[in-house]
């Protein structure tokens, strides 16, 4: 049995609906017990007190690294045939600047909206009727700025293409960057803890 | 070295098993398995042009019964397709398999299905993965059928043609199929059943003369 599952024709697009239901409440019940229901331990991540998403996101991406790395190598699943979303430099580079203002400013990113009007926090919801409103807009005025969404095409490229570096130095690379990014946010979460504690 | 593990925290382990295997990673090689690939494609349309990928269902015809053993062919169609009629030496290869399969960079493959897209497809994908001699069987196994399995004459034949259904008629009974003899209204014959399996399977055995020798297919 090959993965991905799909594109393998184990199910069809009806028990795929099924399927991505499944991993979806899977993946917002360990949103929701990370804390990620909660805006102000999001938000902290800004102030530097709390750095849990940056910890707990980097875990996952090393974790599915990891795993999709070796079940490829050992002929488990095939990489080729993920999904990778197309990148587009500037409007995605725009487009991360609006989502970190709106996560600053709202304390949840779409994702963790979600799992905050799962748990019925008045917060959540407004901010998940915001999207919706958002999304709205953007659909209606899409024909304004359809050039610039569509602007510096550059295909689905990953690390390894785009550095010409070998796959497997990338995920070296990937598993260093993030074993340092745990020791600085433990060292910056103490930092504040102390000045805290000062003030 | 176990002192040191047992003193770690449970996400200090977990960070070693990471690192561990991040460092691993630097020697696992590529996980792509070359899905990839590059075509020069002036050489595939210079190929296309002067049909010097493609083999004729006679010439095939011919490879097998004079026992030539230096080609594979492949039949691309469905395992069921396969198992009800496939040509005497076929192997089966479904398309979505092609790229595990066991062929060699190095040999002659005639590839054929019902009709020719579909091994013109594959054609693509093999040339595109570096295979040298591959071929289509033109017309697939549609061809084969109208012109080995059940050849026709026309009603009022030239010698010229008579001759040519002659040999027409020993390749189609070599092959266990049924020569559609002087048929003036092709309507009125009924399309023959596809012959048996157990066809001369190994024409170096069989031979030409010698069709009625059955083996069974597989073995």
């Amino acid at each position: 049995m090959m993965a991905p599952f799909f594109k393998f024709g184990l199910f069809g697009d009806n028990l795929g609906m099924v399927v991505a239901f499944a991993v979806g409440i899977g993946f917002g019940f360990f949103l929701e017990r990370a804390g990620f229901g909660n805006a102000r331990k999001l938000a902290a991540q800004f102030y530097f007190t709390d750095l849990r998403v940056f910890k707990v996101m980097f875990t996952a991406i090393v974790t599915a690294m990891l795993g999709v790395y070796y079940l490829s190598v050992f002929g488990f699943m095939d990489l080729s045939l993920v999904y990778l979303t197309p990148t587009f430099l500037a409007p995605q580079m725009v487009g991360g600047l609006i989502l970190g203002m709106g996560f600053v400013v709202g304390g949840y990113c779409p994702g963790t909206a979600c799992v905050g009007v799962a748990t019925g926090r008045i917060d959540a919801l407004v901010l998940f009727i915001g999207i919706f409103v958002g999304i709205f807009g953007f659909s209606e005025l899409f024909p304004l700025v359809s050039g610039f969404y569509n602007a510096t095409p550059m295909g689905q490229l990953t690390l390894p293409q785009v550095t010409r570096l070998p796959y497997g130095f990338i995920v070296f690379a990937v598993v260093l960057m993030a074993l340092g990014g745990f020791a600085g946010a433990e060292w910056v979460e103490k930092r504040m803890a102390a000045r805290k504690v000062e003030a | 070295m176990g002192d040191f593990i047992k003193k770690l925290s449970l996400n200090g382990r977990l960070a070693v098993v990471a690192f561990a295997l991040g460092f691993l990673a630097l020697f696992a090689g590529t996980p792509y398995h070359g899905a990839d690939a590059t075509v020069n494609t002036k050489e595939l349309a210079l190929t296309m042009a002067t049909y010097a990928d493609q083999v004729g269902v006679s010439t095939l015809a011919d490879w097998i019964i004079q026992g030539k053993a230096d080609f594979r062919v492949v039949d691309l169609r469905s395992e069921q397709a396969y198992a009800e009629y496939h040509l005497p030496p076929a192997e089966n290869i479904p398309v979505a398999g092609l790229g595990q399969s066991s062929l060699m960079h190095n040999e002659k493959i005639v590839l054929y299905a019902e009709d020719g897209t579909r091994a013109a497809q594959a054609w693509m994908l093999l040339k595109a993965k570096g295979y040298k001699g591959v071929y289509i069987l033109r017309g697939g196994l549609d061809a084969w059928k109208d012109s080995i399995l059940f050849p026709r004459i026309p009603g009022n034949p030239t010698p010229a043609q008579v001759v040519e259904f002659a040999r027409a008629r020993e390749v189609s009974k070599f092959f266990g199929g049924t020569p559609q003899a002087l048929a003036g209204d092709s309507t009125a014959v009924p399309q023959a059943a596809m012959p048996k399996l157990a066809m001369p399977a190994s024409p170096a055995a069989g031979g030409p003369g010698a069709p009625k020798k059955k083996k069974k297919e597989g073995c």
